[in-house]
């Protein structure tokens, strides 16, 4: 399992950088692979889209968010 | 005049406009040009009614930049190139526990800046109709003024101005590049992911340094990042944006909407950079000038955003905005259907435009305002728990990626990863993205000028 401190900040957030790795991977070839494969005569790019979205829901799925998230019960800020 | 059918079928394109980019524009990273533009086009193409189009579109923007509000505020990633520049301010609000006030106060500003972009575009528009030769034949002079301007608000000013032209450089010999192997005809212009490559060339610089063994040994490690929201109550009846907002923020808002307008043809986000910080720079306690700085440049953004779309289609008919150039080309330029000789600017009157743009702007507002207010908070709890930032880093490099492939090849995935490593490098060192924009539409004109 994750060791303490093994993430670093990558645009304002943190990340594992095998995780970042992982989901860069995942996103490239989801989102080129579905501008490729697009049938002829079709628009590749509808494909593109969709296969970036399946990426960013796979690597949702099998990556872990570095948060730990509470609510607190307060009223007033 | 016109018939209550038409004016029925516009409500239902305003209503999926504003419902389909109520989605999309909360999933971060979704670059305006890339989901905007592809959609109108196809639109248009499919040979939709011209008016129902624009009022398609005029409720995509506004919801879209309703929305993408969200992922700024909870996680620093832009939920397109306009709230770039939000990104610092929000981050303070999320830091004090309060992602949901920025959601409140970002959509507020935006409904203000919808509220004085629409009637201020359509009388500056008939203002200009005289002056649009002039115009169009001097847009990339405005451009190169606008860098140079943005450029010396910035801290690092000579930096920043002396990266123009080197900048410029770079871009119109890839350009140039490409033409001359043929990988592009001669009469394209790679844009799109040369624009996406700016945007994400600071994460592409992080990338790279990632590479160095060296370096990412030296890098500050954490552990998980600890979020503590405060529960807020909930919004009873329908919210309203003038009660979110104080009064100075509504001032404030409606001042940088009307410079938003007025700057219509300068990449909006420099105009926000400078005015939000211009507007924040004297308040002292940090969340207070960091509300107010969202909901300026939020107003501003929307603002800026319609009346770059509004003006030059109205008064000129031909794309002189970034906005235009952008997620709105397919408005001006969609060969068959619509030629620069044959656009919205030719087909629809004065009256359709003011019918089209009013129907779209409030039936996005009272779709997508309502929704954003009333589930920010649960939206947040959401992403924060479900949603890893790596994914969000993926989803927004692997469109770039994309892009890059679909503008010119996969030489082109090379020319954007380079882009993006100098438009990182010149991003730590204090260009703003502004300047950088404005310097990518220059460029062609300012290459020229020395050849």
């Amino acid at each position: 399992m994750s060791d303490k401190k093994e993430n670093i900040e990558v645009w304002e957030d943190l990340v594992r950088i095998k995780d970042l790795v992982l989901s860069l991977f995942i996103c490239s070839a989801t989102s080129l692979g579905g501008y490729l494969i697009a049938p002829a005569g079709q628009q590749p790019l509808v494909f593109g889209l969709i296969g970036a979205v399946a990426g960013f829901i796979i690597s949702a799925i099998i990556i872990k968010p570095k948060r730990n998230f509470s609510y607190i019960d307060e009223e007033q800020a | 005049m016109m018939d209550v059918v038409l004016i029925i079928q516009m409500v239902v394109a305003a209503i999926l406009g504003a419902g389909l980019y109520t989605i999309i524009g909360i999933a971060p990273g979704t670059d305006e040009t890339a989901v905007l533009a592809p959609v109108t086009l196809l639109l248009v193409v499919s040979g939709m009614e011209p008016i129902l189009v624009l009022t398609f579109f005029i409720a995509a923007i506004v919801a879209k930049k309703l929305t993408d509000s969200i992922p700024v505020a909870i996680a620093g990633i832009p939920g397109g190139v306009m709230s770039a520049p939000m990104v610092d301010h929000a981050m303070v609000l999320k830091k004090h526990g309060k992602p949901d006030v920025s959601i409140r106060k970002m959509a507020s500003g935006s409904v203000i800046g919808t509220i004085i972009s629409v009637p201020l575009s359509l009388l500056l528009a008939s203002a200009l109709v005289p002056l649009a030769d002039v115009i169009e034949q001097y847009s990339s002079q405005l451009f190169f003024f606008g860098a140079i301007f943005l450029a010396l608000m910035t801290k690092n000013r000579l930096f920043s101005l002396v990266s123009i032209v080197p900048f410029a450089f770079l871009i119109q010999g890839l350009r140039n590049l490409y033409w001359e192997i043929g990988v592009v005809p001669e009469d394209t212009t790679v844009f799109t992911s040369f624009f996406l490559g700016i945007t994400i060339g600071p994460v592409i610089l992080k990338l790279f340094e990632l590479l160095n063994g060296r370096i990412r040994r030296d890098l500050p490690r954490y552990d998980k990042k600890e979020i503590k929201m405060n529960k807020t109550r909930a919004e009873k009846g329908f919210p309203n944006p003038f009660t979110i907002l104080n009064k100075k923020e509504t001032f404030s808002s409606a001042v940088s909407s009307v410079f938003g307008v007025l700057t219509f043809f300068m990449s909006p986000v420099g105009i926000t950079i400078f005015l939000g910080e211009t507007i924040a720079s004297r308040i002292k306690n940090p969340v207070k000038r960091a509300a107010r700085a969202v909901s300026s440049m939020d107003g501003l953004t929307n603002a800026a955003y319609l009346s770059g779309i509004l003006v030059p289609l109205i008064a000129i008919g031909y794309p002189l905005s970034p906005t235009a150039l952008g997620p709105g080309h397919a408005l001006f330029n969609a060969p068959p259907v619509f030629t620069y000789e044959h656009n919205l600017h030719h087909i629809l009157s004065m009256n359709e435009f003011v019918i089209a743009t009013v129907i779209g702007s409030i039936v996005a507002i009272s779709i997508t305002f309502y929704i954003t207010i009333k589930y920010a908070q649960p939206i947040c709890a959401f992403v924060f728990k479900r949603i890893p930032h790596e994914a969000m880093l993926g989803l927004f490099f692997g469109l770039v990626i994309m892009l890059a492939y679909m503008d010119a090849g996969v030489l082109n995935i090379a020319g954007v990863l380079m882009i993006g490593l100098v438009a990182g490098f010149l991003h730590r060192k204090g260009v703003n993205y502004g300047v950088q924009f404005m310097t990518l539409y220059a460029a062609p004109w300012l290459v020229s000028l020395v050849f």
